[in-house]
């Protein structure tokens, strides 16, 4: 079966692409992308006019709750959440009932992934650095390593200790896997549940001080350069963050960071009156962070941009605010408002678009994907995008069961529309239907 | 109309003086004995999540003064103790027919998400270290009633501010008055200087309640020395103490308050607890008449005798009662009472 994607803006980072042009796709495989590109034969044609065709979306920090957690999500209502969101490629963090840190585990992902009635989209795991997420003994990163993870992880319980994290780094440097860290000095968060400043005054609740997250980011950039392990910090919010991952980056240590759409959205007063939903660790910071991050996005010291996909069940966020649980459901507007956010507001090109969300994130985990070079990934995986087209999201459409999102009603500017991951995974209901014929 | 008493931040600078008006008010008719009128069908619920003993008998109070049926429901021993969720417990009062909710809870922004399930009029009694807006509201009376007016006055809240709903609900209510704020304390225990609170702070005491006509001293936690934020209580006490000799500084004729329980000999000392600048008592006694107020204020008096009252109202009302009490004070003092 030969599919043509027809007359798109063709934006692929990986070889700087940025041409009108087609792509074919014959059975799961990309076969041909180019201006000059086309298929008299094709069993179905897509007319991508005014559309972008980009390698499939890779999001490196999503929550898939399994397992242990099925109430928020479930790895087949997830990988659907990411298909409709674009994505072809997901990372699932180890934070789960137990953690990811045995091979079974792994292999349980892999195969709930693969199954027939989930998203189609491929699950990347992340390993937990340490057994339970307990700060105490490293995992068994090898045997995790076979059995499938692209990075291993302190997500969800960063580790405090120096020498555990030096261990750590050593191991990964050796067995050559990544490590992505969350950094908060938990000793200066106790009890916060809120950024620390004027709003967490004025509301009474205990606060989280930016030097929390930025002590952290310092030690751990420091311990990558002298160990040589590849560091990926997850969602940067305070612009002292940014600032010391710059100079990381500029001693040469292999440092990598991501942000998420929350913290060049939103400051602590979106909190308003106690707002759960907006609950997040780090938490949001306020106006002079974004305007950081949007520069660190721009010159590129932010690498990527994630959802950090936190699914939970309402009833869990129906409570006082420092009793809700940290973050909000993301995979399904990450994209638009990306692309509202930074790309309609002139802080990214289109081509830079793409690449924080898809050639960059998959480079970092060295995943073959975020590319549109035949034969470079296992099956083809494309996204295309109506750059144009307004929407409003709500969460009652969404495919993932958390429902619990910050975005909820927020007028967006460019959303996926088609997702490919070896054959169409999503097609969504704006897609216009005239643009789609076949031959059957 | 029904309505909540969330926290002061919100109200308008009428609700305020409708509230006040209405306490002065219902404090004249029961100091003369007068009978106010029964509405006993009205049913409201005292949910106290947090230990609380004196704003608890307070509010039960005003409620037997109004004749409206109060019910207690305790943290400890109830469905909230079995798992249950604040939600289900605040539906479940719900369709108890309550009519009105009156709430303690040790988190901040509680009373806030109780008042969404409720439906109806939610009074907040004190929600984790965010409002205690009934507090406040006695203690603007109690200082209106002594000084007259709020507007132009300078007053210092010394103690935990960061910690406190008492000073946070004061901050907002007294700035709205038109007072001239300070807030003192140790940076410990002293919100952001760029913080979203009115005021300005001061972190040396003398400095701030310098010329002061009201010095309004906060209850220190003891477990403030176990998280590092004060050294010692003997620290404290020298630095902050509200005592004889700090308020030289302030106006001769300077008012002490404390929303208690007192730590004698911590926040004040004995001759200032007691003697005639201090108008402890005075808060305690006209905290049963704002929380009247706040229970015929979230009815907007349906039911009652009494038609909304506007500040003039309750300005005569207060200045009846300061005539009064004067006169009582005079009477104990030549009969050689307690100075």
């Amino acid at each position: 079966m030969k599919t043509l994607l027809k007359n798109g803006r063709i934006l692929d980072p990986s070889q700087d692409l940025d041409i009108i042009g087609s792509v074919i796709m014959e059975d799961d495989q990309l076969v041909a992308v180019g201006p000059d590109v086309t298929a008299d034969d094709a069993d179905e044609v897509y007319d991508c006019t005014g559309l972008w065709i980009c390698p499939g979306f890779v999001d490196p920090h999503v929550h898939l709750r399994e397992p242990g957690e099925e109430h928020k999500e479930t790895i087949i209502t997830g990988t659907q959440a990411a298909a409709a969101g674009g994505f072809t490629t997901i990372c699932c963090m180890p934070n789960t009932l137990p953690p990811l840190d045995k091979p079974e585990l792994v292999d349980h992902i892999m195969d709930r992934s693969a199954a027939p009635e989930a998203g189609g989209v491929f699950v990347a795991p992340v390993g937990a650095l340490t057994l339970g997420l307990q700060s105490e003994r490293l995992s068994d990163l090898s045997a995790l390593k076979k059995a499938g993870i692209v990075a291993a992880s302190d997500e969800g319980s960063p580790i405090q200790d120096s020498v555990l994290m030096t261990r750590a780094m050593e191991f990964c440097v050796q067995l050559d896997l990544p490590i992505m860290t969350h950094c908060e000095d938990l000793s200066l968060t106790r009890g916060g549940s809120m950024n620390e400043g004027g709003t967490s005054a004025m509301l009474g609740l205990k606060g989280m001080p930016r030097s929390s997250e930025e002590i952290m980011v310092m030690r751990n950039c420091l311990l990558s350069l002298h160990t040589g392990c590849s560091l990926h910090i997850l969602r940067v919010s305070t612009w002292g963050a940014v600032e010391m991952i710059r100079q990381a980056k500029f001693l040469g240590a292999p440092v990598t960071c991501e942000t998420c759409p929350q913290y060049f959205v939103f400051t602590d007063e979106a909190v308003g009156e106690f707002n759960p939903l907006f609950k997040t660790t780090p938490p949001l910071r306020t106006a002079v962070d974004i305007e950081i991050l949007l520069q660190a996005l721009a010159d590129g010291t932010v690498d990527c941009i994630a959802s950090d996909h936190s699914p939970h069940a309402l009833y869990e966020v129906q409570v006082p605010f420092e009793q809700a649980p940290f973050g909000s459901a993301g995979l399904e507007s990450v994209v638009g408002v990306t692309l509202t956010y930074l790309t309609h507001a002139g802080i990214l090109s289109p081509l830079e678009t793409v690449r924080k969300l898809s050639t960059s994130p998959a480079n970092i985990l060295r995943l073959d994907a975020g590319t549109l070079r035949l034969g470079e990934t296992p099956v083809a995986q494309v996204t295309v995008v109506d750059p144009d087209l307004h929407w409003t999201f709500d969460v009652a459409k969404t495919y993932s069961k958390g429902k619990n999102s910050m975005f909820q009603g927020m007028e967006l500017k460019g959303k996926a529309m088609l997702t490919f991951c070896g054959a169409e995974i999503y097609r969504d209901r704006h897609f216009d239907a005239e643009r789609y014929t076949t031959q059957d | 109309m029904k309505r909540s008493l969330l926290g002061i931040r919100g109200l308008e600078l009428a609700e305020i003086e409708d509230l006040l008006g209405l306490a002065a008010h219902y404090k004249a008719r029961i100091l003369a004995g007068e009978e106010i009128q029964r509405v006993p069908r009205r049913a409201i619920g005292l949910l106290f999540f947090e230990g609380s003993t004196r704003t608890r008998v307070s509010f039960e109070q005003a409620a037997a003064y109004l004749g409206y049926r109060s019910t207690n429901f305790a943290g400890p021993g109830s469905s909230m103790a079995k798992g249950e969720t604040l939600k289900d417990t605040i539906l479940t009062l719900k369709y108890e027919r309550l009519d009105a909710i009156v709430m303690r809870h040790n988190a901040s922004g509680a009373t806030q998400l109780a008042a969404t399930f409720f439906g109806g009029p939610v009074i907040n009694a004190g929600d984790g270290e965010h409002e205690h807006p009934t507090q406040a509201l006695a203690d603007a009376m109690t200082i209106i009633e002594r000084k007259g007016s709020i507007q132009g006055l300078k007053i210092a809240i010394v103690g935990d501010v960061m910690h406190s709903r008492v000073a946070r609900s004061n901050a907002w209510l007294l700035t709205k008055l038109g007072a001239e704020l300070n807030l003192v304390g140790p940076r410990t225990l002293m919100p952001p200087v760029m913080s979203h609170l009115p005021g300005a702070i001061q972190y040396d005491l003398l400095a701030g309640i310098e010329g002061c006509d009201v010095v309004m001293c906060l209850r220190l936690q003891r477990e403030r020395m176990d998280s590092g934020l004060l050294s010692s209580i003997g620290e404290y006490r020298r630095l902050y103490q509200v005592n004889q000799r700090a308020l030289r500084v302030a106006k001769r004729d300077a008012m002490v308050m404390h929303p208690g329980p007192i730590n004698r000999g911590i926040e004040l000392d004995d001759l200032t607890a007691d003697g005639v600048a201090s108008a402890i008592h005075q808060q305690v006694e006209n905290g049963i008449f704002v929380r009247m107020a706040a229970l015929h204020w979230a009815f907007d008096g349906s039911g009652t005798d009494t038609p909304t009252l506007r500040l003039a109202d309750g300005k005569k009302a207060a200045k009846k009662a300061a005539k009064a009490e004067k006169a009582e004070k005079s009477e104990r003092a030549t009969t050689g009472g307690k100075a």
